[in-house]
């Protein structure tokens, strides 16, 4: 065996976290007399929109994808984080994650630490809560600074005091006050809803997928969009890197959770990704669409190292790691995740690179810039290796093509993708997230779930 | 080319309205001549009509006015049809319509009738 083949990571922590449990029986009787509460979507704190919901954490710790995180952190777990960001076991993990509830709802529930309290989702039992610590949260918007850092504290990369025009600062500020900490535990495994099921890949899953296929080096890709062909270029090519070949696999992973307004619909995403392999033009045998559950925080080298740990759970060797990688707005440097990635972000608490430190992670990072149509080449041209000047693919100038009933040119997204993206046109009505969207997805959520 | 212009894209269907209008030397081509487009000249006076009708409106770095409503450029396809001309006469039809594309622009964020396609 060549010394310089890859090996599959272990998951982050050493060891995947699994917390579902798939005995109705045993779950009923975990439960039996025990208080419950129905799972409310956290509202903006202004306008009553919904901004998050905490169920797609509880999937994502449950099935692993957040592993070594097993629950609702106590309060000296987010201090840490946001000193420091590191669990109380030392291993890395970038954003607090809490069960968060009303004052009144705390006193109607009258639980404490040591009490095990049931969490319905959509009327339905779904998981449940230990509880080992109530503590309150006392100034959110102190909290939501703290999350994402700030000018003054994390000069290298932070441009801008954030504020309520970024999504996930908003998502922190809008947090309820009593924290319920504890472990969660999935006691009705819910159903993912049509086309989504075919996309959940937890973990274990997702590992054994890709020893199936014999996939010992996977590159991912994260996405938030429907793919043009700068996207597939960019996975194409990005898949050279890997040890003495090219990655085997590459992992498009779709985060799935609450949308924006002008967001390309989920259903389009992880269809338009999947189009791309039914297509040709990535082989479906090299080529895996998935998903994540998440409200993403939008925290550009903080959402990298989640994407990380992710990723490295689910089994990935490489990571690619763009421009503005999960930004909004120009609160971070641009280049922050790759500088994360390069040389570490001292003030963040990491003076070496993530996978430089200890109890840091094992997946690699792959930095790509940009894949452009170069009309002297006649190609997709990389800006890193072009040296003619080329006609950026710009997501808003494909919008608003598409948002005139245009099709795209098959140079800019393929016929396949359009296609999809058509589809969910005519289901919805409109071709991106609008209100109406935004609102029945929130209700709908991305599972059901069956009686106990 | 006045100072402002505006970017009609011409997909296949679009291409056959406009075939046989005498406006086909006029389309020019991005991305290796798979994308066609025509650009209609927009004077000053109609620039500033454009940004006070509608709010979204902006003017990029290359005099382009973009972020017009959906209903705007339809119309303004519509017009180039009919009149088989870039001219001003075109972007002045429009504007004639702009209460008819502000009512439609307001139902944009809820409703844009998707394409036929096979």
């Amino acid at each position: 065996m060549s010394r310089f083949l890859i090996q599959r990571p272990l998951p982050h922590g050493g060891r995947l976290v699994e917390r579902v449990i798939t005995d109705k029986e045993a779950a009923k009787k975990m439960i039996k007399g025990c208080p419950s509460y129905d799972i409310k979507p956290t509202l903006h704190y202004e306008t009553g929109v919904p901004v998050r919901n905490v169920y797609r954490e509880i999937m994502s710790i449950c099935y692993g994808f957040f592993s070594p995180v097993e629950g609702s952190m106590k309060q000296a777990e987010v201090e840490r984080i946001l000193k420091e960001r590191r669990l109380l076991n030392e291993w890395i993990f970038p954003y607090p994650l809490v069960f968060d509830i009303s004052e009144e709802d705390y006193k109607k529930l009258g639980v404490g630490a040591g009490d095990r309290l049931v969490l319905n989702l959509k009327g339905k039992p779904f998981a449940i809560l230990d509880i080992e610590e109530v503590w309150r949260i006392d100034n959110p918007e102190e909290l939501a600074h703290l999350t994402f850092g700030t000018p003054e504290r994390n000069p290298e990369v932070v441009k801008e005091p954030f504020n309520k025009k970024h999504p996930g600062w908003v998502i922190y500020r809008s947090l309820q006050p009593v924290v319920l900490a504890g472990k969660y535990t999935i006691i009705n495994e819910p159903k993912l809803r049509p086309p989504f099921d075919r996309f959940w890949y937890p973990p274990r899953k997702s590992r054994e997928e890709f020893d199936r296929r014999g996939w010992r080096t996977v590159i991912n890709h994260q996405t938030r969009n429907v793919p043009h062909v700068g996207h597939e270029f960019l996975m194409k090519c990005a898949a050279f890197t890997g040890d003495v070949e090219p990655c085997h696999g590459i992992l498009v992973n779709a985060v799935i959770g609450v949308k924006r307004r002008g967001d390309y619909p989920d259903e389009a995403i992880v269809e338009g990704h999947e189009a791309v392999n039914k297509g040709g033009y990535i082989k479906p045998e090299r080529h895996l669409p998935t998903i994540v559950l998440w409200d993403m925080r939008y925290g550009n080298p903080l959402e990298s190292l989640l994407h990380g740990i992710i990723r490295q759970n689910m089994g990935c060797t490489h990571h690619m790691f763009g421009r503005d990688h999960a930004a909004v707005g120009e609160y971070y440097d641009k280049w922050a995740t790759q500088i994360l990635w390069t040389k570490g972000i001292p003030s963040f608490g990491f003076p070496a690179p993530p996978t430089d430190v200890p109890y840091g992670l094992d997946i690699r990072p792959q930095n790509m810039r940009e894949f452009s149509y170069c009309p002297t080449c006649k190609e997709m041209a990389y800006s890193e290796t072009c040296g003619h000047k080329r006609e950026k693919l710009s997501g808003s100038f494909l919008r608003g093509m598409v948002a005139e009933g245009v099709q795209p040119p098959s140079i800019i997204m393929r016929p396949e993708v359009y296609k999809v993206i058509v589809k969910w046109w005519k289901h919805f009505g409109y071709p991106f997230c609008n209100e109406k969207y935004v609102v029945n997805k929130e209700k709908e959520l991305e599972v059901d779930l069956e009686d106990l | 080319m006045g100072e402002y212009f505006i970017v009609v894209l011409l997909d296949d269907h679009r291409m056959a309205k406009i075939r046989g209008t005498g406006l086909e030397e006029n389309i020019k081509y991005m991305f290796g001549g798979e994308l066609r487009l025509l650009e209609v000249p927009v004077n000053e006076e109609l620039k500033d009509k454009i940004l006070q009708e509608f709010d979204t409106a902006r003017v990029d770095s290359r005099g382009a006015i973009t972020d017009v409503p959906v209903a705007f450029m339809r119309e303004l396809f519509n017009q180039i049809v009919e009149k088989k001309s870039l001219g001003p006469e075109v972007v002045e039809a429009v504007l004639q319509k702009v209460d008819e594309i502000k009512e439609a622009a307001a139902k944009e964020s809820e409703y844009l009738p998707p394409p036929e396609i096979d």
